[in-house]
């Protein structure tokens, strides 16, 4: 146990030393930032864009209100087939019932409790701009009868501070979560897929150096070599986390500071996201084990070659697998049950990225999560037995490459 | 063959029975069985590819027998074992890419030592080796020479009581050769034991007390050098000279000729006196010395690998 601290202590602290991981580590917060501000660069375009949205989904969608503010204009809401609810319940139970795509209900102190609005759940690939609308509505009647109002009536402090918009959505009866359920899932998949890109070349290149040092030979007279693998490895997942609080932390003050400006779409608010236990347990085991199998595999894989320079050559063929369901992303949200998904699902190198994202937007069946944890548990435990029988097979080799057949001879 | 242990009385260190190895169909060594008593240098000679690193690397635990049994200390070797054993490979490295002393500290602490004691005789060896402003320093910005000092820190650091030196001297200057030789000697004197894989004759004839030569996969020679030499062969005269050296058919053989140099095998019903009266009546011919001599184990290296040419040896 003591080797191994030893082995993770020294790993840790030389990797942090090198350039390269600093690069790679900072290379992504740029990025973030410089995507925000082309974002915020555009804003005025997306509020264009989004009111032609709201305007086109009032048109199509059957839409109900309940104001108790006063504020909106009935004969206008008449004029766009907005249906007026008697009251709150009425409204709820209409959308429950498949009668109403959207419910809004403006409360009579609405600054202070906020607009309420009840909709139907029509799945992340498409999310309704209700949210936008109700705001919108407010607002323009708000303006309309600013000129009568007094400087303390409920319309100046519309106009003053846009109330929050809480949504609430509904599938065939029953709450859902909508699309603030995916918030917590998803970040597994996020975290997987950034060790994946970010990390792939240390664990690919974490045996190499001892055999272009030609120093295996010493360091596997000294140190057993699993521990050896296991010291590597889970040096690696501290570097990871490293790379993730980098990244994270400046994140949550950005948001801290700024959170009043930053809006998710479809109203999500990161102040009420859902935790799913369920949901969180799978994504965690599926991560954890994914992450096990992909770096027992690429530790093990560069253990067959010379140098970290030959074995980095196939290094995207590995990173591919892990990618490859994105490309079926339409299949995995809105027919869960295609061959495709299913095979994904299964299959050890792209299991991960699809079972993390099939859990993260609700299409996973339990049936379907703990078949993948089966395979995954195999092939994680296996991948490391290989990392630990490439290592000692290949780590005095210096100057070939070893065959995997070899190592079964 | 291997002869019976000389010093029975002694408690083995190592212990290596019938051992056997091939790879594929390549059968490297064959029913090799020899030991290395506590205390003693122990020189393992052989050719290039006559398996001696292959011996220390199975004996060692980086390869499998494919039969026999190799102990150290009575038990098969494992790495939990590695604070009483000193092994400098002949494939040499560390982390290049990392400071002198954070490399020297990380394998002694792997070998056993807490991070502090590993410091401190860090620091105290590369004072002792003339590297203390090197501490700090990578270890590719270093000489070959300065590079092959800390492989050798990181070898005795922790004071091992079993030191397997693979062709130590290898690469290195006269300087350096001194001085490992000197570290050798130290750490025999404090008991212990050294396994000296080496081509250098010269060495094994001061600082070993027995050797095994591998030919072949075999042992063709094992045990006290006097034995060794004694069981090869019949003394010599080796003879230094200046000006115009005879053959005389009646009285020597010739076996090996330098312009200033022979060695001559007398014959039958000849002495040495004879010999040299021939030889210091020649009016053209001054001895500068006439040695009666048992060949030496460079002599013995020789002959025994002259049917295999210059190349392996």
């Amino acid at each position: 146990m003591s080797k191994l601290s030893d082995v993770i202590g020294f790993e840790v602290r030389r990797n942090l030393k090198k350039k390269t991981f600093w690069y790679t580590t900072l290379i992504l917060p740029v990025m973030i930032i410089a995507v925000f501000a082309i974002t915020q660069a555009s804003s005025n375009h997306a509020s264009n864009s989004s009111q032609q949205q709201t305007s086109a989904y009032s048109k199509t969608a059957k839409l109900a209100v309940l104001d108790e503010t006063g504020l909106i204009n009935k004969r206008e809401l008449i004029s766009q087939h907005i249906v007026i609810e008697p009251n709150e319940q009425a409204g709820i139970d209409g959308v429950k019932d498949g009668k109403l795509t959207a419910f809004i209900y403006y409360p009579k102190n609405v600054t202070k409790v906020g607009i309420q609005v009840y909709a139907q759940d029509q799945g992340i690939t498409f999310t309704p701009p209700y949210n936008a609308l109700a705001s919108q509505l407010l607002s323009q009647n708000a303006v309309a009868t600013v000129s009568t109002a007094t400087h303390d009536s409920e319309a100046f402090r519309v106009l003053q501070k846009s109330p929050s918009v809480t949504a609430t959505t509904y599938k065939n009866g029953a709450k859902t979560n909508g699309l603030a359920g995916i918030v917590a899932p998803i970040i597994f998949f996020a975290i997987f897929l950034f060790f994946v890109v970010m990390l792939s070349y240390f664990m690919i290149s974490a045996t190499t150096e001892e055999k272009e040092n030609r120093a295996a030979e010493i360091l596997l007279t000294t140190i057993k070599s699993r521990s050896l693998i296991i010291g590597k490895i889970l040096s690696i997942f501290v570097l990871g986390v490293v790379q993730i609080v980098i990244i994270v932390v400046p994140l949550i003050i950005a948001y801290a500071l700024f959170h009043n400006h930053i809006s998710l779409p479809g109203g999500v608010s990161l102040s009420h996201i859902p935790l799913d236990a369920k949901a969180i347990a799978i994504g965690g085991l599926v991560l954890l084990l994914g992450l096990v199998m992909f770096t027992g595999i690429l530790v093990g894989f560069g253990s067959l070659f010379p140098s970290a320079q030959e074995a980095s050559r196939y290094l995207g063929i590995i990173i591919l697998s892990a990618f490859i369901p994105l490309y079926a992303i339409g299949y995995v949200i809105s027919s869960p049950h295609a061959l495709i998904v299913t095979v994904f699902t299964y299959f050890p190198l792209t299991a991960p990225s699809t079972v993390l994202l099939r859990n993260a937007v609700g299409t996973l069946p339990t049936g379907d999560a703990l078949g993948a944890i089966a395979i995954l548990l195999v092939i994680a435990s296996l991948s490391i037995l290989f990392a630990v029988r490439a290592f000692n097979y290949g780590a005095m080799s210096y100057s070939r490459r070893i065959r995997i057949k070899e190592l079964f001879q | 063959m291997p002869s019976p242990d000389n010093k029975a009385v002694n408690t083995s260190i190592v212990d290596v029975a019938s051992f056997a190895m091939s790879f594929g169909r390549k059968e490297v060594i064959k029913d090799l069985s020899f030991n290395v008593n506590k205390g003693e240098v122990f020189g393992f000679l052989g050719a290039n590819g006559a398996g001696k690193t292959t011996t220390i690397r199975t004996l060692l635990g980086l390869y499998k027998p494919s039969s026999g049994t190799l102990l150290i200390n009575n038990q098969r070797y494992n790495p939990s074992m590695s604070a009483t054993i000193g092994y400098l490979p002949e494939e040499r490295g560390l982390y290049r890419n990392e400071p002198v002393i954070n490399t020297m500290v990380y394998f002694a602490v792997l070998h056993g030592l807490s991070e502090r004691e590993a410091r401190k005789r860090a620091l105290e060896y590369l004072k002792r080796v003339g590297l203390s402003d090197k501490a700090n320093e990578r270890l590719v910005k270093l000489s070959g020479g300065q590079q092959q000092k800390i492989q050798l820190g990181v070898t005795i650091l922790h004071e091992p009581s079993l030191m397997i030196l693979d062709e130590p001297t290898e690469a290195l200057d006269p300087v350096n050769r001194a001085l490992l030789m000197e570290i050798i000697n130290e750490r025999q004197t404090k008991g212990a034991t050294i396994m000296l894989v080496t081509h250098r004759m010269d060495e094994v004839e001061q600082l070993c007390d027995r050797i095994l030569l591998l030919k072949d996969g075999s042992a063709a020679l094992y045990g006290q050098i006097d034995e060794v030499k004694e069981q090869f062969g019949s003394q010599i005269i080796a003879l230094n000279f200046t000006g115009k050296f005879l053959a005389n058919d009646k009285l020597y053989k010739v076996t090996k000729r330098l312009p200033h140099y022979a060695e001559l095998a007398w014959l039958k019903n000849i002495t040495t006196d004879d010999v040299l009266h021939f030889l210091a009546d020649q009016q053209d011919l001054h001895l500068t010395t006439f040695e009666v001599r048992r060949p030496s184990l460079n002599d013995i290296f020789l002959e025994l690998y002259k049917d295999q040419g210059g190349s392996n040896v």
